[in-house]
């Protein structure tokens, strides 16, 4: 079943471009559905936009993939929460649980249960450890990530500007991976920008506007606030906006369209790299299809749907290169 | 000012810090206050003179507003002896409510006010029964309610959040009174309510009764007060304040999520800025003007701790240390002003 | 005990009196058989609530070391206090033990040890400065929450330590006595201990006695501020070991992994019929709230309930049960009052002073 399923995807690699779609489609449809499986999807809490968007794709992918979904989630971001939410999920005996973690480290044992117990884990978004899942769908390579964080204010700013940066809390997994990722940027390529700053908004919409305002306030030379989490984005282009300092200084880092809609069109945000978080959630629903069905190894590569073709590599699935928002395109996607 | 008829069995053991006795210890309290504030200002700003530019003293005091409004109703609640830890999700609750009825279909302002006024007062009043009514402690009744409204929170929004308000909510949140007046509109919502419930704790018979109540509520019952319905207006009051938060955090902030309110543990904030403000736990003392100068220095001590280039991680320790310094030193105040 | 008609005490105590003439164990034995119903219940209608014996034993494990923290939690309340430190000080105990483990390789076990040292002294410095300093427990708890929570983060840094021996994890996953959780175990002698110290020694009798009336315990010539000082140690202690069970658990350590304790503690603690003024309650009570609560919220998740639906029956029950309770033992006015008198009793002193 793997050898056929890759010889298929050698040839749809080979054909030519205009072949694949018409192969791409027939893959689909090739992906065994007959036996319906159970699939639970737990974000870090429920009631965040973002991850419902991934919900929302999650559901239609589920429907094809003849899928029983559940969207369930602690309704705090603890990693007890999901714990608690993952033994019940073990309990109730799901195929497969796909996760994006509040605490890489915490969650490990209960998945790791779960593993023991024939049920695949698929993580997504933010990573568990490597050895309690089975597969780790990452949003962006981090780098590239790093990049294009970094060149949505880089282009807008002087050379040698002071920056400042507004993250979630001290220990956020992939917040921190991103920081490393832009500073590692910027100091290649601008390596005279400087950042003055590093400040929390711990993903609190209020707590990270008046951080942003402190940091405005307590750095009056700082021209660009990156901020690599959704609140705290909002909370920085708020505070600009509030200080009057649009046009002054410009806010880049990633959050979903919906937030900050607003602060793109009026110019405060240039431009934000973030990724489809609706197909996000297709994706992850068709790597748990293939997982379920052992259709696919750790290093591998598999077609989902219209969706195209992805590469695991020693169990990572990049899902896409940093889709960039800006005032042109923004109004194409809504989550 | 109106005199509540005592009989002389029925004045309480502790006396009722409204009374005139009283009176020039609370406002050493908030003198003490002012003083720290001011040279805490003074302090940052000699090494860093944006500390004290009229913007930045103007945002410490707007991003003080809406812990001041939830800390005024908790203050009330004090008084009584009593305690309201569901002001969180009620402010979450309203701040998501309104939102997202005006983000969606557009709901004017003035139906977000008579959204927030009938929400806080109802789950208030709830609050109020529980404990006056069946006579469950403060501190159980509003755990237990604040899991319900917070839960109420996510059935009402199904995780949907709010990410902009029209421009009305916005002016109310961020405009000036008059273009030629610089002075926002929320700090005059701010200093309406304190007016108001400052006029009513200290001149009204009805102040002089959550006073009452909170000193000693058996002897409060025995002088003749309705002991019950005392209760019950304050949690409602306190309910409603803490939902006209909520509709300021929805229109300041431009956004609200589930977790608004209690994500930022709005309850445990409101009752240390009222501590803070010279209000006594064991009730019977309440000091309005005492808890909006506490939230007040409470946000410019964590705005000084950024100008002053103190790592994060350590803001939290220091409103801790701030809560502890404070409110000792004012225990300390109060003794030795009974002495 | 302090004699009971101890004249000079106003309308509350004499309520609290009146609370106290119910038979204790009323409560306990109510929570028993809701205990016994809730967990039958559960294990006829949800499917997959019970695996087989070792399964559902096992599920103890996810909410133990909430019953720890209820335990020492339940010293201090006795004494009229809280502690809303529990749960930083349980973060900050569990990562002060992993520093030490990964920074210095100190031996886990030592390392542990010193964990739950530290718990001791965050205990009591919440001690001194509720009785030296005189600052209400409340306000002292809250603002060393906020201190050691800072401590916790910046002793984490930004990838706190994770991945302890798997001898030392056992503590949180492993079983002794064949199915038999090593966390059950813990928590059954540790049960049984604060029930001999709380109930049975005059230790407990002082503590009881200073939450009933601290009054009448000074006038007993009790040195009440050293009671207080170890009703917060203890319960710094117990919260450090809830730390110390949880990083095994989860084999990692954060700083904020404490914070989901303090509500949900409070809860098992008034739930299980102590009241929160202090001087009243027992250590089974608190027991058996435990694993109602715990069994419960399990069994809400395995049933497909969401995290929020669980989190609000928990709510109405914890109103619920102590509204009974009240209306059982004739507090409150209105419907309270009016129950009581279609029982027949004697109605409750007039006023709603039972606050």
């Amino acid at each position: 079943m793997t050898s056929s399923l890759s010889y298929r995807l050698r040839a749809a690699l080979l054909a030519g471009p205009l072949m694949l779609a018409g192969l791409v489609s027939a893959h689909a449809a090739d992906i065994d559905t007959g036996k319906r499986i159970k699939v639970a999807m737990v974000p870090k809490l429920v009631g965040l936009s973002v991850f419902k968007a991934n919900q929302q794709g999650a559901e239609t992918a589920a429907k094809s993939l003849n899928i029983d979904f559940l969207y369930t989630g602690p309704v705090t971001a603890s990693a007890q929460g999901q714990v608690d939410v993952f033994n019940s999920l073990i309990a109730r005996r799901f195929n497969v649980i796909t996760t994006t973690s509040n605490n890489p480290t915490q969650l490990a044992p209960a998945l790791k249960r779960a593993r023991k117990q024939g049920i695949k884990v698929v993580s997504y978004d933010s990573d568990v450890a490597a050895d309690a899942r089975d597969f780790f769908i990452q949003n962006t390579d981090y780098a590239e990530f790093g990049k294009a964080l970094v060149e949505s204010v880089a282009k807008y700013i002087k050379p040698d500007a002071e920056i400042a940066i507004l993250s979630s809390t001290p220990d956020a997994t992939i917040q921190n991976e991103w920081i490393n990722a832009l500073k590692t940027y910027l100091s290649a390529h601008y390596p005279n920008i400087k950042i003055v700053t590093t400040q929390y908004g711990q993903s609190s919409p209020s707590q990270s506007l008046t951080a942003g305002l402190n940091i405005l306030q307590a750095n009056p030379n700082v021209t660009a606030i990156i901020a690599p989490d959704g609140a705290a984005e909002v909370g920085a282009a708020a505070a600009v906006e509030k200080l009057g300092k649009s046009g002054k200084v410009v806010v880049g880092g990633c959050s979903d369209p919906n937030s900050i809609r607003q602060y793109v069109k009026s110019g405060t945000i240039r431009e934000t790299p973030l990724w489809d978080e609706v197909k996000e959630g297709e994706l992850v629903m068709y790597v748990a299809r293939l997982a379920a069905n052992n259709a696919i190894g750790p290093n591998s590569t598999f077609t989902a749907g219209d969706l195209g073709t992805f590469t695991a590599k020693n169990k990572v699935i990049v899902f896409s290169k940093p889709l960039v928002f800006n005032k042109d395109n923004i109004d194409q996607y809504q989550f | 000012m109106t005199t509540l008829p005592l009989p002389a069995a029925g004045v309480p053991e502790r006396e009722m810090s409204a009374a005139a006795p009283r009176r020039s210890r609370r406002e050493v309290r908030e003198i003490t206050l002012i003083v720290a504030t001011a040279l805490t200002i003074v302090t940052v700003g000699l090494f860093n003179h944006g500390f004290m530019s009229t913007q930045n003293l103007r945002f410490m005091l707007l991003n003080s507003v809406v812990l001041s409004l939830v800390a005024l109703g908790q203050t009330l609640v004090i008084a009584t002896r009593g305690i309201d830890l569901s002001v969180a999700p009620v402010m979450g609750l309203t701040a998501v409510v309104t939102g997202l009825l005006a983000q969606s279909s557009g709901l004017p302002l003035v139906g977000a006010v008579g959204i927030a006024i009938v929400l806080g007062l109802l789950l208030g009043t709830l609050n109020g029964l529980l404990v006056a009514r069946l006579a469950i402690p403060p501190i159980i009744t509003t755990l237990g309610t604040y899991s319900l409204y917070s839960g109420l929170v996510f059935v009402y929004s199904n995780g949907t959040q709010v990410d902009s308000v029209p421009r009305a909510y916005a002016t109310l949140g961020n405009g000036f009174v008059a273009p030629f007046i610089p002075v926002p509109i929320a700090v005059v919502v701010l200093a309406v309510a304190l007016l108001l419930v400052w006029f009513m704790l200290n001149h009204t018979r009805f102040g002089r009764a959550i006073l009452a109540v909170g000193n000693n509520d058996a002897a409060a019952y025995n002088a003749g007060i309705g002991v019950t319905g005392v209760k019950v207006r304050v949690y409602a009051l306190s309910g409603l304040l803490a939902a006209i938060a909520g509709l300021m955090f929805v229109c300041y902030t431009g956004s609200a999520t589930v977790t608004t309110g209690t994500g930022d543990h709005v309850e445990l904030q409101s009752i240390a800025v009222a501590l803070i403000g010279g209000t006594a736990i064991a009730g019977g003392r309440g000091n309005v003007v005492g808890t909006v100068l506490g939230s007040l220095f409470l946000s410019v001590i964590l705005t000084a701790l950024v100008f002053i280039h103190v790592p994060p991680i350590w803001y939290s320790a220091g409103e801790g240390l701030m809560i502890l310094v404070t409110v000792t030193a004012g225990m300390r105040q109060n003794r030795g002003g009974a002495n | 005990m302090a004699d009971p008609s101890n004249p000079g005490r106003n309308e509350v105590t004499a309520r609290r009196r009146n609370a106290a003439r119910l038979p204790l164990d009323g409560w306990e034995r109510s929570l028993l058989v809701l205990l016994v119903l809730l967990v039958a219940g559960l294990c006829l209608s949800v499917d997959g609530f019970y695996p087989g014996f070792a399964g559902f034993l096992a599920l103890t494990e996810n909410f133990l070391p909430f019953g720890l923290v209820a335990l020492g939690l339940t010293t201090v309340i006795l004494t009229g206090g809280i502690d809303l430190s529990v749960g930083a000080t349980a973060g900050l105990s569990a990562i002060v033990m992993a520093e030490l483990w990964s920074g210095l390789h100190v031996s886990i076990w030592l390392a542990a040890v010193v964990g739950l040292l530290a718990g001791g002294v965050l205990g009591a410095v919440n001690g001194l400065i509720i009785t030296r300093l005189r600052t209400e427990p409340l306000i002292a708890t809250l603002a060393t929450s906020f201190i050691y929570a800072s401590i916790a983060t910046a002793l984490a840094g930004p990838s706190p330590p994770a991945g302890f021996p798997d001898a030392f994890n056992l503590i949180g996953t492993g079983t002794l006595i064949g199915p038999i959780p090593l966390q059950l175990v813990l928590f059954s002698v540790l049960a049984l201990l604060f029930t001999l110290l709380l109930q049975y020694s005059t230790f407990g009798r002082r503590i009881v006695m200073v939450g009933y009336s601290s009054e009448a315990a000074r006038y007993s010539g009790l040195r009440i501020d050293r009671i207080v000082l170890s009703a917060y140690v203890i319960s710094g202690v117990m919260s450090a070991f809830a730390g110390i069970v949880l990083a095994a658990y989860y084999s990692a350590v954060r700083p904020d992994m404490g914070d989901v304790l303090l509500l949900s503690t409070i809860t098992i603690v008034v739930l299980g019929g102590v009241s929160i003024f202090g001087g009243e309650g027992t250590i089974a009570g608190v027991v058996i709230a435990v694993l109602l609560l715990g069994f419960l919220r399990q069994g809400m998740l395995i049933a497909g309930y969401s995290d929020m639906v669980t989190t609000m029956l928990t709510g109405a029950i914890l109103l619920g049960a102590i509204a009974i309770k009240n209306i059982l033992s004739g507090r409150g006015t209105g419907l309270a009052a009016l129950l009581t008198r279609i029982r027949g009793r004697r109605p409750a002193t007039t006023g709603s002073a039972a606050e």
